[in-house]
């Protein structure tokens, strides 16, 4: 084999190009960094998260803004719908004739002004007179009892002005309650407001709690492992069997209903699918060389639990708090709807349904915003918690 | 097999005597006791009245007397409703209920996983659209919601659907599309994604380049492998349905055991709680093992022993 020897000719100085080869081009990014830009890339989510913080927000400072309370009866406004159907009397003078026989003086873009009082009820005859603007409003309300074969188109009034028959002019939207008002004469907008601020107090609430007991059982669980982990976990898997929402409307019956139980309730049982989600993932991340090297170090298992394993396993974390939010709001809506909600005059957009559904064939509307609202918010978490769980897998890191 | 059966049916068995004793340990920790009124009444009745009822014995002898009645499936009198046990109460409202949970059972099987396997073989189509839409819509839509939505639109203005009771067909339609509607949803959602990742598997490109027809790669190999996930779920759904039905039976007045539940909420009629409690986790408890049966059955790669 010949010798080779180097000569110093074969030495030269590496190019500049090359130097740079090894420099990393691309800014170097963290999870968190990577995961945003990846949510931010969805644009359902950030519609979902745009959403989110406009129902915060208006949860938080609406009731200062709007001008209705949501406590606030006036008997005599109440049930009046957010689209009216207003009757035209001069240029001056128009009103708005309510379901439930009762004239209000309104102006022509729907500013209600006042009660208007009946010069005459005839009660016998079915039939009230009023006097608006100088003229003779006759409302004729005998059609409602009459039977099908005297009535066949279902008329249930007729409304006359000096005499001549008049249909309604205009339907305006209802400038004083945009939402319309409830049995009690309340502001809806006012109420379904106020429901937010419930619904989502409650909903976060039960997050956090059910977040804080999960991550400690979970991580315990799967941290420490073998006997005690087995033992948990068949804890776990027997609770997990339970109906659920049955142990909940018990301990609704047991505390009482009210704002304090319902979150009681909710945070002690949910916990059960955060639990298994943070032992799964301790169990993975408790063998990686950082664990290993902080028990080395010295660091006490509390530390490495909550500095090394809990952070690592937030992704996921994050992912079911997303999707425990909606469900949270969903079961505080169905314990309201069978009675167990908060108590009057609070209100939530279960109870706010709740309420409605006496009236449902004469005030649909009643229904519609806080169904609306509870339907919108959980398509708005759904949507969020979707885009959340792709930013967040590693697997799908470009 | 054997193994896991028994292993199965002994969780089986703690799971419910620990149901049940919670169960008992709530209906004592409510502060009163069942006979208390706001009119008061007289000491001689109310000592007659705990001894008929054994409320008088010492706790633990009203726990064993408690547990042999589950056992011999005997829940006790209504502490609300004179000469009405708890019995009679299940065996009136139990066949609506179970009527209208089979029916959504039923159409959640029958319709969500077709519109989800419709949905990921025509992934990106307008049907993958339409079906992910409605699907969306109905996780996001309360039941409570969908319910009296129908009742205001098919029975109040369209008059096509009777709104209350359960004597004939038409009476399911809307309490069944209500209480499925969450659940199908679901599936469909499921099985359209566990159908696509499926899909990808090295398993599908075998079947398809040893030149097996589409639709045997498909219902053969592919739906077969993608319907684990959803069998998983169907243990899950049972409870969700059973319970959904609560509002349900509310909102279209059918007498099932729901409507005796949430009316035993609103008069806190406590034994008549615990027992359908007792009842619904009973049957709920069943109903998982068969699934899990049906699981193992279906997914060899679960071991038995496991």
């Amino acid at each position: 084999m010949a010798e080779q020897t180097i000569k110093k000719e074969l030495w030269e100085d590496i190019h500049k190009d090359n130097k740079d080869a090894e420099v990393i081009s691309r800014p170097s990014m963290t999870y968190w960094q990577d995961a945003w830009r990846r949510l931010k890339k969805n644009k359902l989510s950030m519609l979902g998260l745009a959403f989110i913080f406009f129902m915060v927000l208006t949860a938080v400072v609406g009731p200062y803004i709007i001008e209705h309370d949501y406590s606030t009866q006036q008997l005599q406004l109440a049930n009046i719908p957010p689209k009216i159907d207003i009757y035209k009397v001069d240029d001056e003078n128009y009103f708005y004739m309510h379901a439930e026989y009762k004239l209000f003086a309104v102006t022509a873009d729907g500013q209600l002004l006042d009660r208007i009082k009946e010069t005459q009820n005839n009660l016998t005859d079915r039939n009230r007179v009023y006097t608006v603007g100088g003229k003779e409003v006759l409302l004729d309300y005998k059609y409602a009892s009459m039977k099908p074969e005297e009535n066949p188109d279902g008329i249930k009034y007729k409304i006359f002005i000096d005499g001549v028959e008049v249909k309604p002019s205009d339907k305006v939207s209802n400038k004083e309650f945009v939402f319309g008002t409830d049995a009690l004469g309340r502001d809806m907008l006012a109420r379904v407001i106020f429901g937010a601020r419930i619904s989502l107090l409650i909903a976060l609430i039960a997050t956090v709690v059910n977040f804080f007991i999960g991550v400690l059982y979970g991580g315990v669980s799967g941290y420490f492992g073998g006997q005690v982990d087995n033992i948990m976990m068949r804890i776990v898997d027997i609770i997990n069997v339970i109906p659920l929402l049955l142990y909940v409307i018990l301990l609704s019956v047991i505390i009482g209903s009210g704002l304090k139980s319902i979150i009681i309730a909710l945070g002690s049982v949910y916990w059960v699918g955060m639990a298994r989600i943070v032992r799964g993932q301790v169990l993975s991340l408790k063998e990686q060389e950082y664990v290993l090297a902080a028990r080395t170090l010295g660091a006490s298992s509390m530390r490495i639990m909550i500095r090394h394993l809990i952070p690592n396993a937030m992704g996921p974390i994050i992912v079911s708090m997303t999707m425990m939010i909606p469900s949270a709001i969903f079961t505080e809506a169905f314990l309201s709807f069978i009675g167990l909600g908060v108590n009057a005059p609070l209100a939530s957009w279960g109870t706010l349904a709740n309420d409605a559904l006496g009236g449902l064939r004469s005030y649909p509307y009643q229904l519609f915003y806080p169904s609306l609202a509870i339907s919108l918010t959980m398509l708005a978490f759904n949507f969020l918690g979707d885009g959340l769980r792709d930013a967040l897998d590693p697997r799908l890191r470009k | 097999m054997g193994r896991f059966l028994v292993k199965r049916t002994l969780t089986m068995a703690v799971t419910l005597l620990v149901i049940i004793t919670i169960t008992f340990i709530m209906m004592h920790a409510i502060p009163g006791g069942p006979f208390t009124r706001e009119k008061q009444l007289p000491d001689a009745v109310l000592e007659a009245l705990n001894k008929k009822y054994h409320l008088d014995d010492p706790l633990w002898k009203q726990y064993v007397d408690y547990v042999k009645g589950v056992l011999t499936f005997n829940l006790g009198p209504s502490f609300q409703r004179a000469g009405v046990t708890v019995n009679t109460l299940i065996e009136e409202g139990f066949p609506a209920t179970l009527k209208i949970g089979l029916a959504a059972v039923l159409v959640v099987i029958f319709v969500g996983i077709p519109l989800g396997i419709i949905s990921a073989l025509k992934q990106n189509k307008w049907q993958d659209g339409l079906v992910m839409f409605i699907a969306t819509l109905g996780v996001t839509i309360p039941s409570f919601v969908m319910a009296t939505g129908i009742i205001y639109i098919f029975s109040a203005k369209l008059n096509v659907l009777p709104s209350n009771g359960l004597t004939s067909w038409k009476h399911m339609i809307g309490p069944v599309i209500a209480l499925s509607g969450f659940s199908l949803s679901f599936v469909a959602r499921l099985t359209r994604s566990s159908m696509l990742e499926v899909l990808q598997q090295d398993y599908i490109r075998t079947a398809r380049a040893k030149g097996l027809s589409n639709n045997k790669v498909i219902y053969k190999h592919a739906l077969k492998n993608a319907l684990i996930p959803v069998v998983t779920y169907l243990g899950p759904m049972i409870a969700s349905l059973l319970t959904g039905s609560f509002v349900i039976e509310k909102v279209f007045a059918i007498p099932g055991m729901g409507k005796h539940f949430v009316e035993s909420v609103g008069n806190r009629d406590y034994t008549v709680l615990m027992g359908i409690t007792i009842f619904y986790a009973l049957f709920l408890v069943i109903m998982v093992l068969i699934v899990d049966i049906l699981y193992s059955v279906i997914d060899p790669r679960i071991k038995m022993e496991d």
